[in-house]
């Protein structure tokens, strides 16, 4: 055990430094808080980045090596468990916005409220969210203009109320998103500039972006895409009052005689034990691994898992499924220029439509084809090897380009996070099983908007179109919500609309996990939002009672 | 083959032995053939692949082209496993490729004309095509050719059968970044038109751009605002 001294005791402890957390740590820090920001993986510099598919896609230089870390997934309560890498995210200092393009819609005044607006869904655990849009618009509008984030206001019709337009205009269009908005414009439909976590100018010091052919799924090495690596962690250290520690892994938090968060015992690079005690503990570690986390905590007091009398956590985990249809034009597209993802998006189907026979909708936009290379790309008629593959990939990579959504798949009780009884990870704690069933309602969305998708790449002009329906959840887009979910009801939900615990007072969790369903958009700049959101909270709070005056 | 399992890079950039590479190089060969244009073998695919199995000096290349990494603690015990598990199935591959075509056509795979190669390859592509559904889920599940622009593997290529993952490694030496022993003089990028970085120092250094083939036309968004009905 431990030789090394035990640390101070700080204000707060944050448990994971990617989107979420480095937001808190940058808020907390910035109103004056002393935090401890534990993160499991690495502290990477912006110059350790490059182009490299082969690296950064295939060798898992970015996503977490399923040798060391892997997940279990069965497809329902009574299929077969499996070791499949089920939703990955990038583990180390900035998370998953280290190699994201960026994608950073907002949700609508909608998303907060689908139990009341579709109704109850069999099978499902439809439910509100405890806060409303207008609890978050502030909190948008900070995290964009601190982001410089690239996007035109007022364009999307479906679009909720905005207090400020985007720091930055748009990125230049793409030819894939020039098709898109063609094929839009043909239809009557509304789209906009996707909103990108990059600078089309200068802003805040940092030089507009080079649009690379390496982004979604690179890190940046120019520093010029936004992440919570570029603008958060440089924020929150300016302060001087952020001890950032990477390759710190969280085992366990402890609790004290009262029942409240104790500490967080952490296993170092030396492979030694440390007790880092804090008055406040935030988990920022994704909606699967924060889950994993408080049930890896177990105590006399807390026998299955950390604030989880209500059995809740880790349930009604929900998870984007990507998917796309696919045209093939006969005028070049180059699908790969600014690394695929420099887009045009729609919300035409994003609002839920009693007409469509589903509940909810859906964020669609144009998208790339590789990564940017065809090393990680097909087509459905496209076979393994030979000839026919060979003209495939010279006919179609230059020509073609996706419209891809997200199934906006709905909560089930018995979709969760669990401890893995058999399969840990190489520091030998228990992986995270997934329990992932497709509910129908996802399947009719998926077939609903994939075949509008193939009608608008048509509109655009496409000589052949692919219709690559989702037949079940994989977790392909990292997108995690729900196992935490918050809510007023303590037998109801884990969290309090402040996401702080019901049953420990000292305890928040930042992450996806607290979203109560998983919407139809990009989560990251709502997850994002929603931290700033909570730490004004917490160090309001913080003021109030802990420095009386 | 003696030292299949031995561990580092005693044979400095290599793996194979000369009948092992050259096995190798006719069936990458036929995975990615030759027309009017170069195929695997001219892009150096096999030399891709022994070196990649070789030992643990060529996983990463360095992000600014200087070399390749220096692996450390768990993540190189990570890859030492990986490797060698990607050995044994190179190495019994290669001898069930042998044994196929000796019995079918009396001669070693790599002695075979390309007609019968490639009714051996496509005798040992059907077990993976029969395991799944369809070759649309056989190629999801290999995990080299998502139907879809993948957003991540969620296939792991130690899970593969010898076929499979023989296509996968072709296809990542024929287009990857030259820096790894394939794609010479970037016959893959020229293939299909991808105009890329003439180093990964380029990119490292944010000289690479790909404005020049962005939309010529610009997009008027003021305009766009009156589409769409409201729901």
């Amino acid at each position: 055990m431990a030789q090394k001294r035990k640390p101070e005791r700080v204000d707060v402890a944050i448990i994971g430094a990617g989107a979420s957390g480095a937001t808190a740590a940058k808020v907390l820090t910035e109103r004056g808080m002393r935090v401890v920001a534990l993160e499991r993986g690495p502290w990477r510099k912006r110059e350790s980045f490059g182009g490299d598919e082969l690296a950064n896609v295939n060798r898992y230089n970015l996503w977490p090596d399923p040798i060391l870390n892997p997940r279990t997934y069965r497809a329902s309560t009574d299929a077969e468990t499996k070791v499949e890498m089920f939703c990955p995210v990038p583990q180390m200092v900035g998370g998953g916005t280290v190699h994201w393009q960026g994608w950073l819609p907002r949700f609508t005044e909608n998303d907060f409220k689908l139990r009341t607006i579709a109704g109850g869904l069999p099978g499902t655990t439809l439910v509100d969210w405890p806060i409303s849009y207008p609890d978050l618009e502030p909190y948008y509008t900070k995290v964009e203009w601190a982001f410089g984030v690239s996007g035109a206001g007022g364009v999307n019709r479906y679009e909720s109320f905005r207090s400020k337009d985007y720091p930055c205009p748009p990125l230049p269009p793409t030819r894939y998103s020039r098709k898109f908005y063609e094929g839009c414009r043909k239809l009557g439909y509304s789209c906009f500039p996707t909103p990108m976590a990059a600078l089309s100018r200068p802003h805040n010091g940092r030089p507009a972006t080079v649009q690379s052919a390496f982004a979604q799924q690179h890190g940046d090495p120019t520093g010029t895409r936004s992440s919570a690596l570029s603008v958060w962690i440089p924020d929150a250290l300016n302060t001087g009052r952020l001890d950032l520690r990477p390759d710190c892994y969280v085992h366990e938090i402890t609790v004290d005689g009262q029942g409240r968060a104790k500490s967080a015992v952490y296993q170092d690079a030396d492979g030694d034990f440390i007790d880092q005690e804090a008055d406040i503990f935030i988990l920022a570690c994704g909606a699967i691994e924060s889950a994993r986390l408080l049930l890896l905590s177990r105590s006399p007091r807390f026998p299955s898992g950390l604030a989880n009398g209500s059995d809740l956590v880790g349930r009604n985990a929900t998870f984007h499924e990507y998917s796309a249809a696919i045209g093939v034009f006969d005028d070049p597209i180059y699908a790969w220029a600014g690394g695929g993802y420099v887009a045009t998006s729609s919300y035409q189907f994003y609002e839920h439509d009693d007409q469509r026979g589903f509940v909810g909708g859906c964020h669609i936009a144009s998208a790339g084809v590789g990564i940017p290379l065809p090393i990680n790309w097909g087509v459905p008629d496209r076979p393994m090897w030979g000839l026919q593959a060979k003209q495939i990939d010279r006919d179609f990579y230059n020509h073609s380009f996706a419209i891809g959504m997200v199934v906006h798949d709905m909560p089930q009780h018995e979709n969760r996070v669990e401890l893995d009884d058999k399969v840990k990870d190489a520091w030998g704690l228990p992986v995270a099983r997934i329990t992932s069933k497709i509910h129908d309602n996802d399947l009719k969305m998926g077939r609903w908007v994939i075949d509008h998708n193939a009608e608008i790449l048509e509109a655009a002009g496409a000589k052949k179109v692919y219709r690559v329906y989702p037949k079940r959840i994989t977790g392909n887009c990292s997108h995690q919500h729900g196992t935490t979910r918050m809510g007023d009801d303590p037998n109801a939900s884990v969290l309090n609309k402040w996401c702080q615990a019901h049953e420990i007072d000292n305890l928040f969790v930042v992450d996806g996990g607290p979203f109560p369903t998983g919407t139809g958009a990009n989560p990251t700049l709502t997850i994002m939002a929603n931290a700033w959101r909570v730490s004004d909270y917490i160090a309001d709070r913080y003021d109030a009672e802990r420095k009386p005056q | 083959m003696a030292d299949s399992q031995a561990g580092g890079s005693s044979r400095g950039e290599r793996f194979f032995d000369a009948h092992q590479r050259a096995t190798i190089e006719a069936a990458m060969a036929r995975i990615i053939p030759a027309d009017d244009q170069p195929g695997a073998r001219e892009a150096g695919t096999v030399e891709f692949l022994d070196r990649y199995l070789s030992g643990l000096d060529f996983i990463y290349a360095k992000p600014d082209g200087s070399g390749f990494e220096k692996l450390e603690g768990k993540r190189a015990e990570a890859w030492q496993r990986r490797i060698a598990i990607l050995r044994a199935k190179y190495v019994e591959g290669i001898k069930e490729l042998d044994r196929t075509s000796q019995s079918r056509f009396g001669a070693d795979f790599v002695r075979l004309t390309t007609e019968q190669q490639d009714r051996i390859l496509a005798g040992t592509e059907r077990p993976t095509l029969q395991a799944e559904a369809g070759l649309e889920e056989a190629q999801a599940v290999a995990g080299f050719a998502p139907v879809e622009p993948a957003l991540q593997q969620t296939s792991t290529e130690i899970e593969l059968d010898f076929f499979p993952l023989l296509a996968l490694h072709t296809r990542q030496g024929f287009y990857a970044d030259p820096i790894y022993g394939g794609n010479k003089d970037r016959v893959g990028w020229k293939l299909i038109g991808f105009q890329g970085p003439a180093s990964l120092a380029e990119t490292h250094a944010g000289r690479f751009t790909t404005l020049p083939f962005f939309a010529e036309q610009p997009i008027d968004w003021e305009e766009q605002k009156h589409y769409g009905a409201k729901a």
